[in-house]
């Protein structure tokens, strides 16, 4: 996460913070820390997570 | 879905069925499983095998006249069938301990009676002994085996029925005569074994061959006194002790579960690619460990899983036919989150091909059930809408802002339409342009720009599918019925099977039956690499051949017909891995350059490298280009249609502007193929950017001056990372998507 510690909202200029969002797929939900602006609430999502983690428990969720 | 509808596409499947040698024996001794053993030199396996099953190993392996020898498939190559008798005798040589095995069982209610101590009372005592019934055997002879003392070998026979008696405990009464049935009004049960030509109380005319009974439900029958072979006498014994548990458990004797129903297998697996292998001579004294092993070893272990080994998608799960129907169902019943659903990867991982079809000796087509498990996915709603979004998308893009219908110009109706599919002008343009432009020439045909509903068809949606078929009847009735000129053998194969109305040719055929056209020779010598939707049409393939002819291309046969080249199905979403396998393994079918005649084919190998041009590349002198088609398909099917619009002379058609479409992507080579391959489109990317760049969230990283947006879409939420160029120029250096949905925080 050291990277994304340089990523800023760009709307609301402030640094993103780790915060737990609601996440929803195939009908269920759960809730997982990530970068957020602090002001606005956009979430942000990296290609590390979305390519990684995230796809994983998708194809996980997708089986079910 | 129904578990019997879903049963019926592999009801005849023979995968994992016993082999024709199993079904001729009188034991049905599982024989590929015991050559399997004396294969591997695992004898005392290999005698327990054959022990359960033949109850007096030393006497079958003696006496039998082995009738899995007319089933051994080895006579299909010419050879000898395995020598059986010679390898149960090796094994019976190669085990120090032949007895019976201990079942530590505890002792079970009933007295049974069997009378006659020859080869059928003994088998049934046996078995009934083994189940711990109290068994009493009346003989009239001082000894056991009646018939058989007489062999000469019936001293080997004697330890036989020694050793495997071993661990039961049976009360033998010798030189009792037992004259009428009354005597025994103690026993629960009975059974008559007294041999040929013994006594049958009057009871061998109502004798049933299925359960052993008698008219009186007390008294069974078996052996020789029931006209039964040797063979055939200890075989019942067996089955008969079964028959006497099940009456004395429920007063009535019926077939139950684990029976041996088929008797009659007519099917046989083919060994086109067996060696042949002469039987292993035995030296005298019979086979020794070595030779045994070896002759175990021409055992061609007949079982059909020839679906199982040439698909890379069955391979790859594992599961045979009938496992996969079973599922299919179970999945319908699945409701989530209390229950699971089993297939779900399996079923995205079809290209629906056909080639299992094919390849099977009962013709099963594993794409249709795999496919009926989509459409009942599909219609439950519970279904994995990310697996074919892109392919949904482009399909409704192909049916609205892309498609159109003309009979030509100032023609009301038209003989003949061109229906090129939506990839072929997706792909390269000029593929439509150039076929038209020649049609209209010749044969006045009319122009159908659209989809045959294939995204639908695989995606399992029937509602789509069957929007677009009405749609599609509609343009045709417009145009006066026209026969329909099909560039793709999908849209072929569509129309056939859901548009059966319309009459279709192929564009091929008609290029090939004109002698004035000369193609160019785009290779000297090339694979022709048939799609598989073409596999059963033969004009369509035979058209393309002749046209490769002409245009002095050699051209060399693939070893496998009507392999998918990894797009069928719309699989790569579902299944990357699988479609890199199966895109790879059909790219080095041949060293040779391939042609093609489906756009979907050109692209996939063009994206692994594989040099190969579209036939409508030689037939309209086109440039053969190596490279994939990256980027935005769509402008492409767009300016197909505006030009066959001015061809046609219409007024111009102006396609739907989008406020992004003033941006311009820059990529780079390596890039762009990168976010081809995750099938993301330039046109999302444009309206991320553009919804960003107006106000819209953003982010930024001020270390390397690149943004990140978003773009939230019915089933995906897509991301572009880029770098402001400025006058509306975006380099992107990513782009990528995940199908969760997150609430904002």
């Amino acid at each position: 996460m050291t990277a994304l510690a340089q990523w800023k909202c760009a709307r609301c200029d402030v640094p993103l913070e780790l915060k737990k969002t609601e996440f929803e797929y195939m009908e269920r939900s759960f809730s997982h820390a990530v970068p957020t602006c602090p002001k606005c609430g956009d979430v942000f999502i990296p290609p590390e997570l979305a390519e990684g983690k995230m796809a994983e428990v998708e194809e996980q969720l997708e089986d079910k | 879905m129904k578990l019997e509808e879903a049963l019926a596409f592999t009801e005849r499947c023979f995968n994992g069925e016993p082999a024709s040698c199993t079904y001729a024996c009188p034991f049905h001794l599982d024989i590929r499983a015991f050559l399997e053993k004396c294969e591997k030199g695992r004898w005392k396996q290999a005698f327990k095998t054959l022990r359960n099953a033949v109850v007096f190993p030393t006497v079958v392996a003696e006496l039998c006249d082995m009738p899995c020898a007319g089933s051994c498939q080895r006579a299909q190559i010419g050879d000898e069938p395995i020598d059986l008798l010679a390898l149960e005798r090796a094994v019976l040589r190669l085990t120090s301990d032949r007895r019976g095995e201990n079942y530590a069982l505890p002792p079970k209610d009933g007295k049974i009676a069997v009378v006659g101590a020859g080869i059928a009372g003994l088998s049934c005592a046996l078995n009934l002994a083994m189940k711990k019934f109290e068994v009493t055997v009346f003989e009239s002879a001082d000894a056991w085996g009646g018939s058989l003392r007489a062999h000469p070998k019936f001293a080997e026979f004697d330890e036989d029925f020694r050793l495997q008696f071993t661990h039961e405990k049976v009360d033998f009464r010798y030189g009792t005569t037992v004259t009428t049935l009354d005597e025994l009004a103690d026993y629960d049960a009975i059974y008559v074994a007294t041999g040929d030509g013994g006594v049958d109380f009057g009871l061998s005319d109502s004798w049933d061959a299925e359960l052993f009974t008698t008219v009186n439900p007390r008294v069974f029958m078996g052996g020789g006194v029931a006209a039964q072979g040797l063979m055939a006498a200890i075989a019942t014994g067996r089955d008969a002790a079964r028959m006497l548990e099940v009456y004395l458990q429920t007063g009535k004797a019926a077939a139950t579960y684990g029976g041996y129903d088929k008797r009659n297998c007519s099917r046989y697996v083919q060994h086109p690619n067996a060696v042949s292998e002469p039987r292993v001579a035995a030296p005298e004294g019979g086979y020794g460990d070595a030779e045994a092993r070896r002759e175990a070893a021409r055992c061609l272990k007949c079982d059909c899983d020839a679906c199982l080994t040439s698909c890379e998608m069955l391979a790859k799960f594992r599961k045979n036919p009938q496992k996969i129907a079973t599922q299919v169902y179970t999945d319908t019943a699945a409701a989530p989150p209390y229950s699971a659903h089993t297939l779900t990867r399996e079923a995205y991982s079809c290209s629906d091909c056909g080639y299992c079809k094919s390849i099977c000796p009962e013709g099963i087509d594993m794409g249709a059930l795999l496919r009926s498990s989509r459409v009942a996915r599909a219609k439950s709603g519970d279904v994995p809408a990310a697996l074919h979004d892109f392919w949904l998308r482009e399909m409704a893009f192909n049916t609205s802002e892309a498609s159109y219908f003309s009979a030509g110009i100032g023609q009301e109706t038209c003989q003949t339409v061109f229906f090129p599919g939506c990839q072929l002008g997706a792909m390269q343009p000029e593929h439509v342009l150039q076929s038209y432009g020649y049609l209209w020439k010749n044969l006045k045909s009319g122009i159908f720009l659209g989809c045959c509903g294939a995204p639908a068809y695989w995606a399992g949606r029937e509602d789509l599918l069957g929007e677009n078929l009405t749609a599609i009847r509609a343009a045709w009735q417009t145009m006066g019925q026209p026969r329909f000129i099909l560039a793709c053998a999908t849209c072929a194969r569509m129309f056939a099977e859901l548009l059966p109305e319309i009459e279709t040719v192929s564009l091929y055929e008609i290029l090939a039956d004109d002698e004035s056209l000369q193609p160019q020779r785009v290779f000297d010598a090339a694979a022709m690499f048939d799609p598989c939707a073409a596999r059963d049409r033969d004009d369509m393939r035979e058209a393309v051949r002749k046209l490769a002819e002409r245009a002095q291309i050699a051209v060399e046969e693939m070893p496998e017909k009507g392999r998918c080249c990894g797009y069928g199905g719309h699989i790569r979403v579902a299944n990357p891995e699988l479609y890199e396998t199966e895109t790879l393994n059909r790219a080095e079918m041949s060293e040779l350059p391939y042609i093609v005649y489906c756009a979907n084919c050109r692209d996939v190998f063009a994206s692994r490298g594989k040099s190969a041009a579209h036939i409508l590349d030689a037939v309209f002198g086109l440039e053969v280009t190596d490279t994939p088609c990256i980027g935005d398909k769509r402008q492409n099917s767009v300016k197909v249609k505006s030009e066959i619009m001015s061809m046609l002379e219409e007024l111009p058609f102006e396609p739907q502007v989008q406020p992004w479409d003033e941006i311009t992507l820059e990529i780079d080579p390596e890039t762009a193929e990168r976010i081809d391959r995750k099938l993301i489109g330039a046109d999302d990317m444009r309206e991320a950017i553009f919804s960003a760049e107006h106000g819209g969230a953003r982010f930024y990283d001020a270390e390397s001056g690149l943004y990140q947006c978003s773009l939230v879409k019915a089933v995906l939420t897509y991301w572009v990372r880029y770098n402001p160029l400025g006058d509306n120029r975006f380099e992107v250096v990513d782009a990528f998507y995940h199908r969760m949905k997150f609430a904002k925080g």
